[in-house]
């Protein structure tokens, strides 16, 4: 190892980086993302457009409707329609539901007789409809609870759920998907701009200046991949200033941990677009690749759209066989936990992090060749 | 004894055989030519020796044998390449200066005072003093090969490797180039290999292999090897069988004709291997044409024109005529305005000042182009034909645009394959064919709706000397027989000869223009083109 | 006509041609569409479920009976609440029930019974779902005391098949992706190989020739959309299609103009694939999340609802929905039509200006 050689190459790549105004994509694109998908991706279904058809009006169904409309989940109307006429109007996609409330609804009640409150949920987008249908029932039956359990018309006791949430009191998507899209950025953009490096040296033929020189394969991949590393290590400083500032996700464990863990992914990350330049020409197919490699996992083993305990056997495994879990894991430790180096577990991961970049590294250090292909 | 020494060195590709058991020795100090045509073998030899591609066979340096790139560790620090390529060692962004600080950063070299006298020797040999701080992708082609050349000698190689450092590069570059390598080696001692595909730069090296489709042909000086042919080399009128090939006023026979010899020359070698092998692409009879050619006695004249990129001027008033069935050589280095000059005058680039007449008419917009379309023919560089069609369907393809009745146009194809040769490559892909192939069916391309005017834009560039020749016979034929008007670039001096008029461009100026007569007379001591245009060069430089 | 049959067969050749667009292609219209509506879930299943039960068993066990797959999975008996809690700590469940001691006297003495439970929220929507499910169960005990019911039904997909809906959007997505990208790399590659040249030269009119290669990169995709209808929509996830299959068609041949309108610009602007594939992502990225395909626009903030109305991909989408689910009639597919055909025209009659300055 010649430090000199380091240096100067590495100054070489920071000044290419500068003048080919790439370095503006390194600090653009994480942020991007980090914008667009903490701002675009919303699971929860707020403000449904909800159709209330009240056949009744009574004091008990007006009750029931102002349950409907004080809650945030959803943009009540009420309207005296037919129901073929509220059908036609989800056939528009001008509503997202509907409730009709029967007539005598309040008399069959108190006198304990069947009455039937018909609920009509646009199906369309399936995963909306369940949550509206749910938000619904669940609304209409704590409503009915509660008439119910103050005129005693039930002979039993009333169960209550007291529920208390963690992590997350609030139940807010940014808390849920913010943490998660950092662990997405920080595995898809170091191993782009790796890959780039190498592969740019390539597909132009100034890797001549390597494979022609004494130039030792260690000292060129510490002198290409350094410059990733710094780079992004800002990064990591970046992303957590917009999670906690901007989309006010609360911090409750070690800073220290998020960092050191984060300069380890890193080191992952950039492994793999090592591993990739080894095997593309062209810029344009690494980058292509990369996305591929890195985004699908990224996204379904993150967490962030499903839960890694509740996945099938099959994807179970596949979660485990990729670094995104575990890195997931003490990211949304650090922001909405906070059990750090106290967990067990954490430590566990953290060693296994370490593997993966011991294998990752060693295997691209391998396959590299100071030779034309 | 050899300071270099191959065996049996071999280069396979997936595909292809790179180089087939080529073996030479070099001594210290001596320079070494390989000379051979795109593809016949050169470079994947010099990348071999280099150590930077897996090869059969053993070379030794200095007594060190190795057989990979890995075992070819040892000695990296004694050689240096320089891949083929203008400018391909070189990152755009970086100045002059950040380039040798990077070399000798890369290299490890002390940066002492006896570094930065050496840096300033090398600067001041390439002429790039004065231009440290300007960024590599301003630098002219010529300037970018010093650069490279230099970069490449920082470290002061005992085994220098430069593939093709020469071409498209301006001949007094050129020759400062070859100024450069010959004090490195007296100096130094350096063993130098270099390729070329410049026949005339043979007489600056000791000893020169020539290269033919993966195998080295011959293996000598240069006098060695030209009396090695001299048996087979005739004047030009005793050729009348067959098995004889005739170019340039000189026949090649291996058969013994009772004619006169003639003095032959290097690239003679090539005739006379091609005959030996009967590797020849068939020769062109004749080409017919259906409509007759009426031109007007100046067929294009340009005034005044112009070109810009932003502050870089491309053209500066060039002035130019192309008459009646003239074929007019624009001639010139990489990056001297000649491409851009044949933009302008197809409409490909807008003009952005100056005066363009063609076949009589003023043009000032893009529709007084349009009725001329289909009088001008169009060769690109490279031969850019739609890669993912084959030979037949491209042609049909044109045929259809030119608005040829499908009938006519297949009767056409077929007469121009049979006549220009290429009817059994019908049905393959252009990227699967040899470049003298690609050559000769982007000219039947071209020629398809029978054009009066041909543009082509370096047609010879990379091909072998034998198709070079053979694609100036057909241009022959069709001035003689067509009687069109060819407008032909090239930066391969030596191929004025076949012009009849040539105008000579440097840094976007015109610095000659005239019949080769008159060229000839007005330089009664230049031995061939190179020294008249040198000349040129020279007068323009101050 | 003749010139942009020619055109259009050489475009259709060359791509047939080109091994790797078609296995892009191919794949996109295939497998990426049956991976998307595979893989992808979002509504909770699966649920790690763990428990603590002090009360005794009775009222409890029944309540945790109710909790089956596939939304949930049997639910983890736990010793004491700290091992609970650790569990949820660190992953292995995502909801923890606690009866306490007393729960089983309460109810039966018609006093308020108390559930615990605690809920991972890491994932909110998933566990604002559950915790919707659970009281749902919950109240489901209750309304068997009370004479009212719910009569629910999920009008045009009945049993909330996600499969068939992920499926769906995937493809109108990859539709817009792909018609975007071959058609800019269609003029691009003519730049990128050298016969941009040779392209200008030829004596026909330059409008013909744009028109002709934007269209074969519409009919491709079109094939496309054919292909991944038939065997992966309707074939494996067996979508229904309660409106009219030709107006599917219709609206995404319109829909398909806007995208190579797009597609055009691109191809002006950029000189290489690497330039394309930069400038398609950033262009598209809006769009996609401008379009609703993420969060329904009624949820978004209002000046992204105002925005929203300019991405074609808003009404495409829309429309499509109400094409294959909601079955609505012609009429009331207008608005959509006439958005996409709007928007589309505007988008390639820009676009077409854009390369058009370039022959």
């Amino acid at each position: 190892m010649k430090l000199s050689t380091i240096k100067g190459y590495m100054l070489k790549e920071f000044t290419e980086l500068w003048r080919t105004r790439l370095i503006l994509m390194v600090f653009l694109m994480p942020s991007m993302v980090l914008l667009l998908f903490g701002y675009g991706m919303r699971m929860e279904v707020n403000h449904a457009r909800l159709l209330i058809i009240d056949n009744d009006q009574s004091v008990y169904s007006s009750e029931l409707i102002s349950k409907f409309e004080h809650t945030k989940y959803f943009n009540t109307t009420l309207a005296q329609i037919s129901e073929k006429e509220a059908l036609h109007l989800i056939k528009q996609a001008k509503i997202d539901a509907i409730v009709i409330i029967p007539s005598s609804f309040e008399k069959r009640l108190l006198h304990g007789q069947r009455s039937e409150i018909a609920l009509f949920v646009d199906g369309a987008f399936p995963t909306r409809a369940t949550t509206v249908e749910s938000y619904i029932q669940a609304t209409v039956l704590s409503a009915v609870s509660d008439v119910a359990g103050k005129r005693k018309l039930t002979p039993k006791g009333v169960i209550t759920i007291n529920q208390r949430t963690l992590f997350n009191q609030a139940m807010r998507d940014e808390d849920a998907i913010v943490p998660g899209l950092i662990g997405l950025v920080l595995l898809v953009a170091p191993a782009i701009l790796a890959a780039l490096l190498i592969v740019k040296e390539k597909e132009k033929g100034t890797i001549f200046n390597f494979y022609a020189s004494a130039l030792s394969k260690g000292e060129f991949l510490l002198a290409k991949l350094l410059p990733v590393f710094l780079l992004h290590s800002l990064n990591i400083f970046i992303l957590f200033l917009w999670a906690v500032y901007l989309f006010k996700v609360p911090f409750r464990g070690s800073f220290a941990l998020y960092w050191f863990t984060s300069e380890l992914y890193i080191l992952i990350s950039l492994s793999i677009g090592m591993l990739i330049s080894v095997i593309t020409k062209r810029q344009i197919v690494a980058v292509v690749l990369t996305v591929v490699v890195t985004i699908l996992p990224g996204f379904l083993y993150s967490g962030m759209l499903m839960p890694i305990s509740s996945m099938k056997a099959e994807s179970y495994i596949e979660a485990h066989l990729f670094p995104v879990m575990y890195y997931n894991h003490i990211l949304y430790d650090t922001f909405l936990i906070g059990q750090g180096l106290a967990s067990d577990k954490i430590i566990y991961y953290l060693f296994i992090l370490v593997g993966f970049f011991i294998l990752l590294f060693t295997l691209g250090r391998v396959l590299l060749k100071k030779e034309m292909s | 004894m050899s300071t270099l020494e191959l065996k049996d060195v071999t280069v396979l590709y997936k595909k292809h055989i790179g180089i087939k058991s080529a073996s030479f020795a070099a001594k210290s100090g001596e320079i070494i030519g390989f000379i051979g045509a795109d593809g016949s073998g050169k470079s994947s030899l010099m990348h071999a020796i280099a150590g930077v591609i897996r090869f059969l066979g053993e070379i030794s340096y200095k007594g060190t044998a190795y057989h990979s790139p890995k075992e070819a560790e040892k000695i990296k620090e004694y050689i240096a390449l320089m891949p083929q390529g203008i400018g391909l060692v070189l990152y755009d962004t970086l100045s002059v200066g950040e380039h040798l600080d990077f070399f000798a950063d890369i290299r490890n070299i002390k940066k002492d005072a006896k570094f930065k006298e050496y840096r300033e020797k090398l600067l001041h040999m390439a002429g790039l003093s004065r231009f440290i701080d300007r960024e590599a992708r301003n630098l002219s082609g010529g300037m970018m090969q010093k650069l490279s050349l230099i970069c490449t000698l920082l470290h002061r190689p005992k085994l220098l490797i430069l593939d093709e450092p020469t071409t498209g590069v301006d001949p007094l570059s050129r020759l400062e180039l070859w100024e450069i390598l010959d004090s490195i080696r007296r100096e130094e001692g350096t063993v130098i290999l270099v390729s070329t595909a410049y026949m005339q730069e043979a007489a600056k090296m000791d000893r020169v292999l020539l290269f033919d489709d993966g195998e080295i042909i011959a293996n000598g000086t240069t006098a060695e090897l030209i009396d090695s042919i001299r048996p087979y080399v005739y004047k030009e009128d005793v050729c009348q069988s067959k098995s004889c090939l005739s170019f340039n006023k000189k026949s090649y026979s291996l058969e013994n004709l009772n004619g006169a010899h003639s003095e032959p020359t290097l690239e003679g070698l090539f005739f006379v291997n091609a005959l030996k092998t009967s590797k020849t692409l068939p020769k062109i009879e004749r080409l017919e044409r259906s409509q007759k050619v009426d031109l007007p006695e100046v067929v294009m004249e340009a005034r005044d024109i112009c070109k810009y990129f932003g502050g870089f001027i491309a053209n500066e008033e060039i002035d130019m005529q192309l008459k009646r069935g003239e074929i007019l050589g624009l001639l010139g280095a990489n990056g001297a305005g000649k491409t851009t000059f044949i933009k302008m005058l197809l409409g490909l680039y807008p003009i952005d000042k100056g005066e363009l007449t063609l076949l009589g008419k003023s043009i000032r917009s893009g529709k007084d182009r349009q009725s001329l379309k289909s009088k001008i023919g169009y060769v690109s560089q490279h031969f850019a034909l739609y890669k993912d069609m084959t030979v037949r369907e491209n042609l049909i393809y044109f045929a259809n645009m030119h608005k040829i009745p499908l009938a006519v146009a297949i009767e056409r194809i077929e007469r121009y394959s049979q006549e220009l040769g290429f009817a059994r490559y019908m049905d393959e892909l252009p990227t699967s064919l040899p470049l003298g192939v690609n050559q000769r069916f982007s000219i039947a391309a071209a020629l398809l709706h029978e054009p009066v005017i041909l543009f082509l834009d370096e047609p010879t560039s990379g091909v072998d000397a034998i198709a070079r020749a053979q694609f100036w016979e057909i241009l022959q034929k069709l001035k003689e027989e067509w009687g069109i008007s060819i407008l032909i670039t090239t930066h391969y001096m030596s191929e004025a000869e076949y012009c009849d008029r040539v105008v000579l461009l440097k840094e976007g100026k015109k610095i000659a223009d005239d019949t080769l007569e008159q060229l000839y007379s007005t330089h009664p001591n230049a031995k061939s083109f190179e020294d008249i245009f040198l000349s040129f060069y020279r007068e323009k430089q101050g | 006509m003749h010139t942009f049959l020619n055109v259009l067969g050489k475009e259709l050749l060359s791509f047939f041609r080109s091994v790797m667009l078609v296995v892009v292609v191919l794949y996109s219209f295939t497998l990426d569409i049956y991976v998307a509506g595979e893989g992808i879930e979002l509504k909770p299943r699966n649920v790690a479920v763990g428990y603590v039960d002090r009360s005794g068993g009775g009222m409890s066990q029944k309540i945790l009976a109710k909790l089956r797959t596939p939304d949930f999975r049997e639910p983890k008996r736990f010793l004491s609440q700290k091992a609970l809690s650790q569990a949820i700590f660190n992953k292995e469940i995502m909801v923890g029930i606690v009866f306490g001691s007393d729960f089983e006297k309460n109810y039966r003495a018609g006093k308020k019974a108390q559930i615990d439970m605690l809920l991972d929220a890491t994932a909110a929507s998933q566990s604002l779902t559950t915790l919707f499910y659970l009281q749902n169960i919950v109240a489901d005990f209750q309304s068997f005391n009370l004479p009212l019911r719910i009569k629910s039904h999920k009008l045009f997909n009945q049993n909330a098949d996600n499969h068939s809906f992920m499926a769906l959007t995937e493809m109108l997505s990859l539709i817009t992706m792909l018609v975007v990208i071959l058609t800019a790399i269609v003029f691009v590659k003519e730049k990128e190989e050298g016969t941009w040249d040779i392209m200008l030269l030829m004596p026909v009119n330059p409008k013909i020739t744009i028109l002709a290669k934007s269209f074969s990169q519409v009919l491709i995709v079109m094939m496309g959309v054919v292909l991944a209808l038939g065997f992966v929509l309707f074939w494996k996830f067996n979508i229904p299609l309660n409106g009219s299959f030709w107006a599917f068609m219709l609206l995404t041949f319109l829909y398909a103009f806007s995208s190579a309108g797009i597609g055009l610009f691109v191809a002006a602007v950029s000189k290489d694939v690497m330039q394309v594939a930069q400038l398609s992502i950033i262009i598209m990225m809006p769009l996609i999340f401008l379009s609703g395909a993420w969060t329904p626009i009624y949820a978004m903030n209002p000046l992204f609802q105002i925005l929203s109305l300019f991405s074609p991909l808003r009404y495409y989408i829309e429309g499509s929905e109400s094409i294959f689910y909601r079955g609505t009639d012609f009429i009331d597919l207008l608005p959509y039509f006439g958005g996409v055909l709007i928007l589309g025209v505007l988008l390639y009659w820009y676009g077409f200006q854009k390369i058009g300055k370039l022959f």
